[in-house]
């Protein structure tokens, strides 16, 4: 695994707090990253990166994106809690989101989920695409899939949900990862006006958080709050 | 004055064992004195025609007097005559009978009040059909019957033969309904008396309910707040501890906590509606340190009356005061629905470390304050844990039962 942290504490002892991951990369910007370009199986990433020694590296979604777009499988680390900036990293292709506020056992946790090839949407997440599918500004063919995400939108836990669903815990993490790579896609093709809609916000209100196809500006990222 | 006047008026009279027995006390001296009114207008007749006038008049005497001393006796005691009192009674009516057949003259002893003898024993049958042996009752009836038999003697020839039979059918059938009539307004009286028990019972345990409900978040904040803690927490702690405090003076004040104002929807009254997902989310500001997940889009539009919400709130603070205290939870998650018939599901789950529904008694803040409450005000309620397993709690209203489950098979009705 590789770490991009701006705060070089952090980034450091990565390796010591967390004896399960493997870190063979631990960097202050997603471009030095992208120039060393090591072998892992994710990049864990903390959403802002911009600081007074380094104010004009990219960070937020467009570095997600110029991760991602190298095959990258992307983990945001982050103090971040603003349920659609979460949800914007999920649409510009993060394959994680976890809180840097959970404790260091359940972080570590999540994050070998999403280096062994899993997922972890926050809550917040899920709710907003439970919501989504529900007013049908996402489309889910499968039965089975509106049952999971109905039981993950309500917090159960796997083990639970695969219990009344008749299905061994293993297959349900396997449709899991398949159905939140599906939201993701979906997600990612939504307009901010669709989903302003859909969640009946004020018009406007996702524009300067949601990440377009035109928006890849390294500055977009308003880093006003969320540190 | 009028509390004696009160005394002698049926009307006025409790429906109690007590007030039924007054009753019968005053049923049974109308009897008796109507009948010896009755005997009065003939007694000089009777004094005349016997052949034994004096001793006629003495029998006379001796029946109207035993008719007042029973009215008396009754009356004081508020109550029929006891056992003994009866079987005097029965007896005298008897013995009068019997005599009767000496003292008149044959062609006398039917049809006329100067044959006093049967109407006496008749009313000596009415009054005396309360008493509680049954045994008593029926030998005294068969006595009174046997003596009226021997009472006519030759008297009854073919022409009155008739009229005695229906005065003995007469004896029968006051005796059976009169009994009936005893026993049914006793039984009353006894299920009234047990009833008012029952609601005086129900009503101290509502009200032992009502303290449990007012008292139980109150309490739990005081336990927190005894715990070692940081100063935001205590912060956090002593803003709730204000809110259940002005619960519970209002509740000492015997003011309905959501009517007085006190509380956060009593100003609004009944008829008005509370926007239930910002309520839902107030409530979780305040349970900042166990970073509850608040997904309420579902729901956002959804309204509910205030009474309701209120049960609501203090019933999801409950909740999340026991998943504070009890549950070590990494995540809560609070989750509204609606569906597109008004129905809607609340559902609150923690991963925390559960517990075994079947062999753990739940506390007054899920028995009472979660259950109790939300239940009586026509919501559904399901808790499902499970040791290590967390907790989930699913309120629901009880119009669409497929919303209200929490189980994923109600997704194809919710999506």
């Amino acid at each position: 695994m590789a770490v991009v942290d701006d705060a070089s504490l952090i980034r450091e002892s990565f390796g010591l707090l967390m004896p399960g991951l493997d870190v063979v990369a631990a960097v202050a910007t997603v471009e030095e990253l992208t120039r060393r370009r090591p072998v892992v199986d994710a990049v864990l990433l903390d959403l802002h990166l911009a600081n007074l020694e380094q104010p004009d590296v990219r960070q937020g979604i467009a570095a997600i994106r110029a991760l991602t777009s190298r095959g990258y499988r992307v983990c945001t680390y982050s103090q971040e809690e603003r349920r659609f900036v979460l949800a914007a990293c999920i649409a510009a292709g993060a394959s994680g989101v976890v809180a840097k506020a959970l404790p260091t056992g359940r972080a570590e946790r999540l994050l070998i989920e999403v280096a062994s090839g899993g997922t972890a949407v926050p809550q917040s997440v899920v709710g907003i695409l439970e919501v989504l599918v529900r007013r049908n500004c996402i489309t889910l063919l499968s039965e089975r899939q509106r049952q999971i995400l109905y039981g993950r939108a309500r917090g159960l836990s796997y083990g639970q949900i695969a219990k009344q669903l008749f299905v061994s815990e293993s297959t349900l993490r396997g449709y899991w990862l398949d159905l939140t790579r599906s939201l993701s896609d979906s997600l990612r093709s939504l307009t901010p006006s669709e989903i302003e809609r859909a969640l009946g916000l004020a018009p406007g209100d996702l524009l300067e958080l949601w990440p377009e196809e035109a928006t890849d500006a390294k500055d977009w990222w308003r880093v006003d709050t969320g540190k | 004055m009028s509390g004696r006047k009160g005394l002698w008026r049926v009307a006025g009279l409790p429906t109690t064992k007590a007030g039924v027995e007054r009753a019968f006390s005053y049923f049974i001296a109308g009897v008796r004195l109507g009948t010896v009114a009755q005997m009065v207008p003939a007694v000089h007749i009777g004094v005349a025609t016997s052949p034994y006038g004096v001793a006629y008049l003495a029998s006379w005497a001796a029946a109207a007097c035993a008719a007042v001393v029973v009215s008396v006796v009754t009356l004081v005691r508020r109550r029929p005559l006891g056992a003994a009192g009866s079987a005097a009674d029965f007896a005298l009516a008897c013995f009068l009978l019997l005599l009767g057949s000496v003292l008149l003259e044959p062609g006398e002893r039917l049809g006329t009040w100067v044959a006093y003898q049967p109407a006496y024993a008749l009313s000596v049958i009415i009054t005396d059909g309360g008493v509680r042996s049954r045994t008593l009752w029926a030998g005294g009836l068969l006595g009174v019957i046997v003596c009226y038999a021997v009472y006519l003697g030759g008297d009854a020839r073919g022409d009155t033969t008739a009229t005695a039979i229906g005065n003995v059918l007469t004896f029968v059938v006051y005796a059976l309904v009169v009994r009936m009539f005893f026993g049914f307004t006793r039984r009353i009286a006894h299920d009234a008396d047990a009833s008012r028990a029952r609601a005086a019972e129900l009503a101290r345990r509502e009200e032992e309910r009502r303290a449990q409900v007012m008292m139980h978040n109150g309490v739990a904040l005081m336990r927190l707040l005894t715990e070692p803690g940081t100063d935001a927490s205590r912060s956090r702690l002593i803003d709730q501890a204000e809110v259940e405090l002005q619960r519970m003076r209002s509740y000492l004040r015997g003011q309905a906590p959501d009517r007085d104002g006190t509380t956060a929807y009593g100003a609004a009254g009944a008829n008005l509606t509370v926007a239930f997902a910002a309520m839902i989310e107030r409530v979780c500001d305040r349970f900042a340190d166990l970073h509850v997940d608040a997904l309420l889009d579902l729901g956002a539009d959804l309204r509910l009356p205030a009474t309701q919400a209120e049960a609501l709130q203090r019933a999801l603070e409950s909740l999340l005061l026991n998943v504070r205290a009890h549950a070590r939870a990494d995540t809560v998650v609070v989750h509204l629905d609606q569906g597109t018939d008004g129905s809607w599901t609340l559902t609150v789950r923690d991963d925390g470390v559960g517990f075994d529904p079947a062999s753990v008694t739940a506390g007054v803040g899920l028995r009472e304050v979660v259950m109790g409450e939300l239940r009586r005000r026509g919501l559904r309620v399901e808790i499902e844990s499970a040791p290590n397993e967390g907790t989930t709690v699913t309120i629901s209203s009880g119009s669409a039962p497929a919303a209200a489950r929490a189980t994923l098979d109600a997704s194809t009705d919710a999506v």
